[in-house]
């Protein structure tokens, strides 16, 4: 069964974040990093929802639901901020000054780097959801 | 998240307990920023309780390492935790950044 959290896409609720995702990953037994790696993939993305998805627009919410098939976690993060195409975001080179950076663009690399595949939909009132899968096993420690 | 900051001759030890993430970077930046004001170039971040970061924590760190070098000095690293390296070497950080095993390491490696 997936569980949820959901709550207001404010900066103050990704600890909450982080700890619902690492506790579920504990529960089913994943690998420290795979856990680590997902905790870190979900933040990132609920970081740019909180800091991008509802600029001049209000408060909005931000919802998380992660599912487990015996092999793969799979977390599901919607919005219903504005959208935007993580592949037009360019990695990030760390010399270049963060002004010159991309909003984003470092947590954005952060996520490829750490999950095993992910997807961005955006569609016309169903908001925004972006899919990421981590296997479970087989990356070890940290 | 817990900052404590010492400051031993010209050297300052900004000390940080807990997660560093979009929430409390803010608070990390503040108290490099101030030491920064006061004219403070020779930065020590010690690592030794930081269980996690994110990106956020990362802007944190390069916007500090520039300007300390701007200025002549640096931010250097004590005692980073497996995660936190983890994080660093995913995002290149480990080439820009200097790290110590810990505090001492990173105290004695600026020339006198």
């Amino acid at each position: 069964m997936p569980e949820t959290w959901e709550g207001a896409a404010e900066a103050r609720n990704l600890a909450q974040v982080r700890a619902f995702v690492e506790d579920f990953c504990r529960r089913v037994g994943a690998d420290p990093r795979a856990s680590f790696d997902l905790k870190l993939a979900v933040d990132e993305a609920c970081t740019n929802i909180v800091e991008h998805g509802y600029v001049g627009m209000p408060q909005g919410d931000m919802r998380v639901s992660i599912a487990f098939d015996g092999e793969r976690l799979t977390v599901v993060i919607s919005d219903h901020g504005r959208s935007f195409d993580p592949e037009r975001i360019a990695p990030p080179d760390a010399r270049m000054d963060c002004e010159e950076r991309e909003p984003g663009g470092l947590g954005w690399h952060l996520i490829r780097s750490t999950v095993d595949g992910f997807r961005y939909e955006s569609g016309a009132g169903e908001g925004n959801l972006l899919t990421l899968v981590k296997r479970a096993r087989g990356s070890g420690k940290i | 998240m817990e900052i404590t900051v010492e400051r031993r001759e010209s050297i300052t030890i900004v000390s940080i307990a807990g997660s560093v993430d979009g929430l409390t970077s803010a608070d990390l930046s503040a108290a490099f920023r101030e030491e920064l004001g006061g004219g403070r170039v020779r930065l020590i971040g010690d690592f030794a309780g930081v269980d996690y970061t994110s990106s956020a924590g990362l802007r944190a760190l390069l916007e500090t390492v520039k300007e300390t070098r701007r200025r002549g000095g640096d931010l250097r690293l004590a005692a980073v935790r497996p995660e936190v390296l983890r994080v660093l070497e995913l995002s290149g950080f480990t080439g820009i950044l200097k790290l110590y095993a810990d505090v001492q390491a990173a105290a004695d490696s600026f020339p006198a």
